[in-house]
């Protein structure tokens, strides 16, 4: 069963830059170490961080195809920060995974309890479209 | 095991793959009232929607610049977890109705982000109901961990 995890943030979200540089490696070592076990337990199917919001772009195609740009959004937008693909036995696995992301270490080291959005991936197009 | 379509290809790969070093991902979203309004489709708008969709991704595989795309499941069954003081999920299902799910996304690994825009651009074209471009907004961004290809 696969699901992507995806982290979100607010525009605000380049908080993380204010965090001790301490904090922001203990962060990083959690991240890393939680891929590796993942990858281990074959359950990693990818993994992959965002660049900051500021540099997020909204495309539209004209009436020529050609594409228009737009960096304006609103407040609330959320942004996604990183997400990960994983493959597992069920769902409960998928919740335990998502948790141990939420938990990651911030600021002075305590957990972020950070929400985490789950979604099932889908294994191929609805019936109807292929 | 994934196809291969969907696996991270790795720096030392790129080369091969004719990639051109700046990853983007293509984000689709829609609110859960936007997303109903694809059930309305008639077939035939759906399957031409869908041959445009794939026409992209073939062209994108053949210029070497296609890393992987996904579509998601409904976002009825999407879910917030958050971890508790002693590590357990909590998970939540309730959304605010202005929330934009994603609906799916591309990522391409190109040589500008012009590029990456006109691939977007091009997706944003796919026709909709009557054949009609949907002109629906993608976002477009950049993968954190892009580094110069001179190392």
């Amino acid at each position: 069963m696969k699901y992507m995890l995806m982290m979100n943030t607010m525009k605000t979200g380049q908080g993380v830059l204010a965090w001790p540089e301490k904090d922001l490696h203990a962060h990083i070592a959690f991240m890393i170490g939680l891929n590796k076990e993942l990858q281990e337990r074959g359950e990693l199917v990818s993994a992959e961080g965002l660049s900051f919001p500021d540099q997020a772009k909204l495309v539209r195609a004209g009436n020529d195809g050609r594409p228009i740009t737009d960096g304006v959004f609103p407040e609330s937008k959320e942004f996604l920060a990183g997400f990960w693909i994983i493959d597992v036995d069920n769902p409960e696995r998928a919740y335990a995974i998502a948790a141990r992301i939420s938990a990651a270490p911030g600021a002075g080291g305590r957990p972020l309890n950070m929400p985490v959005e789950l979604r099932p991936v889908m294994s191929g197009p609805p019936q109807e479209m292929v | 095991m994934n196809g291969p379509g969907q696996r991270q290809l790795r720096n030392e790969t790129r080369d091969e793959t004719g990639a051109k070093n700046m990853k983007y991902i293509l984000l689709m979203s829609g609110t859960r009232a936007g997303i109903e309004g694809y059930h309305t489709w008639s077939k035939p708008d759906i399957e031409a929607h869908m041959a445009v969709l794939h026409r992209i991704n073939k062209d994108l595989t053949a210029s070497g610049e296609f890393v992987a795309t996904q579509g998601l499941a409904d976002p009825r069954d999407a879910k917030v977890v958050r971890g508790e003081k002693n590590g357990a999920p909590v998970t939540d299902g309730i959304f605010p109705e202005s929330k934009e799910f994603l609906l799916g996304y591309w990522i391409v690994d190109v040589a500008s982000s012009q590029r990456a825009d006109a691939i977007a651009g091009r997706i944003s074209a796919a026709p909709g109901p009557g054949g009609k471009p949907t002109n629906m907004p993608i976002e477009v961004r950049q993968f954190a961990n892009h580094e110069s290809k001179s190392d």
